[in-house]
């Protein structure tokens, strides 16, 4: 039994997506890093990451739209397919930080044999906005 | 002061082509995933990847754009093993200012993907601090054994002056 996608009829501009909250410590840095073969010592080395006079090691720029593509297709279900996710970076995460995803439907576009939604979404730590993005997902009608 | 001169103008077109050099492989996405705590069964469960209507398991959408596996070298000294122009510019930080991702399809496992970058632009803009910077644009065509467009990473990134002139 799989889960069902959101139908774009049944959307609206303006609805919101459930917020969704991803803690990123220094292991989860790690295991990104490992997963996507970058061995920057920003993303792990402390002593480094303060040479350069940063807090704390810093969390990829690139995993930021990794976040938001889990969140949006989360939200969507399983036969939503994303066509675009256009981030900007506007301040660094670092180790300890929990980015907090939030959105919201920002159009509904019909075409003949399927829908297409497009979202805003944005990153925050605290009141701190780190990534805003827009978001075209495809959606059957 | 200018960043951009000819000699730098001269970069704009360049290219630079890495070959796929095996399938993506299920293990790659499951780690990924796990990565990111993205419980998608989409990505990890056959059955439930079936049901929705895909061939196999999937790939989460940004894997490929992420630079790094595609390299076959040693680390830099920060680390880095991904791909870099070497930019003749000094005195500058790089910050990511951001990306622009465009997906034609769905990622398998199967998929043997290779990626060509071009760099596409060089641009001079006036920093809000008062100084100059300058933007690189450059864009990533991401293909599939058979040559067809799977994704496009358009990515700019700002070489700020660490000490800026007025």
């Amino acid at each position: 039994m799989i889960r069902p996608t959101l139908s774009a009829s049944s959307l609206k501009p303006g609805d919101k997506l459930p917020a969704m909250d991803q803690p990123m410590t220094t292991a989860d840095l790690v295991a990104y890093g490992g997963a996507t073969w970058d061995w920057n010592r920003l993303h792990f080395d402390l002593e480094y990451a303060r040479s350069l006079n940063l807090p704390n090691v810093v969390v990829d720029g690139q995993a930021f739209g990794a976040v938001m593509a889990k969140h949006a297709l989360a939200w969507l279900g399983p036969r939503a397919f994303m066509t675009r996710l256009s981030f900007k970076m506007r301040a660094m995460a670092f180790a300890g930080d929990t980015l907090r995803a939030e959105g919201e439907v920002a159009d509904v576009r019909h075409a003949a044999d399927h829908a297409v939604v497009v979202l805003a979404q944005r990153l925050k730590v605290g009141d701190r906005v780190c990534a805003e993005a827009t978001a075209e997902v495809r959606l059957p009608d | 002061m200018s960043l951009l001169n000819d000699e730098l103008r001269s970069w704009i077109g360049r290219e630079v082509h890495f070959p796929a050099r095996e399938e993506l492989g299920r293990a790659s996405i499951r780690y990924f995933a796990l990565a990111l705590g993205d419980d998608n069964p989409l990505y990890v469960d056959e059955d439930y990847a079936r049901a929705a209507g895909y061939p196999s398991v999937i790939a989460p959408p940004t894997l490929i754009c992420e630079t790094c596996q595609y390299a076959h070298r040693a680390p830099d000294r920060h680390g880095y093993i991904g791909h870099a122009w070497e930019l003749p510019i000094t005195g500058c930080r790089l910050i990511r200012a951001g990306n622009d991702y465009e997906f034609m399809r769905p990622v398998l496992p199967t998929d043997r993907i290779s990626v060509t970058w071009t760099l596409e632009d060089i641009v001079e803009r006036k920093s809000s601090r008062g100084g100059t910077q300058l933007f690189v644009t450059s864009v990533a065509r991401y293909r599939d054994a058979a040559g067809a467009l799977v994704a496009v990473n358009r990515e700019t990134i700002v070489y700020q002056p660490l000490s800026p002139s007025p």
